[in-house]
């Protein structure tokens, strides 16, 4: 099994997904906790303005590593952002992660149904983001 | 106070101690005593759909508001920082989403709002639910208020 350190190679770009800043930035280091160096963190404040950000990353040249997706947002929320991105065949095969307070499970397995590879349920600690992230991206 | 209230409290307090816990780090604990309504306070406001139709909201001095932002953060925040009001509203938001799923059918279809953030304070507030009751709060020193209509 790789160590967590193999992941900080200065490689990875996540896309973190949420109408709260604070949330973002605490996602954000709750990633590095997990022993996960980011290259690149992309933020974005609801589902349209990610499925945007995915658009306008296709060609790039360091892919994302990984998702983190709010489900109750304005504009347009996380299960329908999961919904479009794979009707639009954006970012396959990166995991994504939804980070919510929704625990209903209709809302765990429409989010599963849509592509989604884990769950968390806010509150959340470090410990329980590493657990949920770091076996996605050595499986991916 | 009703079976209904007392057992919504239990609820309140149990999220409440679980947002504290595991996102601050820190204990929180219920306080006695009257919501008072000062004026200048930030307002977080959740509201709930479906199987229970009511709201919560948890108001906050500005200094409670900014200790919040920075324990959540792990840096200083100004008063006036955008991300003060963002840090109450994403409280506001945990601590309803985790009270809601301490009802009694949590897979009951309950629906909860976006969280939406005032600098207004509580002053003429007048739910237009059935049943309220607020309660203080305290982690080191630091008051906040939740109020819960339903």
């Amino acid at each position: 099994m790789q160590s967590d350190a193999e992941f900080g190679e200065g490689w990875l770009r996540a896309l973190i997904v949420d109408d709260s800043s604070v949330m973002r930035k605490v996602i954000e280091r709750a990633l590095g906790q997990a022993g996960l160096e980011l290259t690149e963190v992309l933020q974005a404040s609801n589902g349209e303005e990610a499925l945007q950000m995915l658009r306008d990353n296709q060609s790039a040249s360091t892919p994302l590593a990984l998702i983190l997706s709010d489900i109750n947002m304005p504009v347009m929320d996380g299960l329908q952002f999961l919904e479009t991105r794979r009707q639009e065949y954006l970012a396959q095969g990166v995991p994504v992660v939804m980070i919510t307070t929704e625990g209903n499970e209709a809302f765990v397995l429409r989010a599963i149904a849509a592509g989604a590879q884990g769950y968390i349920c806010k509150p959340f600690t470090a410990e329980q983001v590493k657990v949920r992230v770091l076996p996605l991206l050595r499986a991916a | 106070m009703t079976k209904v209230q007392d057992e919504a409290m239990t609820r309140l307090d149990s999220a409440v101690s679980e947002v504290f816990e595991t996102m601050l780090e820190r204990s929180c604990d219920p306080l006695d005593g009257e919501v008072d309504t000062v004026e200048g306070r930030i307002v977080a406001r959740i509201q709930f759909t479906g199987a229970v139709d009511g709201e919560c909201l948890l108001y906050a001095s500005q200094a409670t508001a900014s200790v919040t932002a920075e324990v959540l953060l792990g840096t200083p925040s100004e008063p006036h920082d955008p991300m003060v009001d963002d840090a109450i509203g994403e409280l506001c938001n945990m601590i309803a989403g985790g009270w809601k799923s301490k009802l009694a059918d949590p897979d009951s279809n309950c629906m909860i709002s976006t969280p939406a953030v005032t600098r207004q304070g509580l002053e003429g507030y007048q739910p237009k639910f059935g049943t309220k009751f607020s309660r203080n709060y305290s982690f080191q020193g630091n008051v906040f208020g939740v109020v819960l209509a339903f």
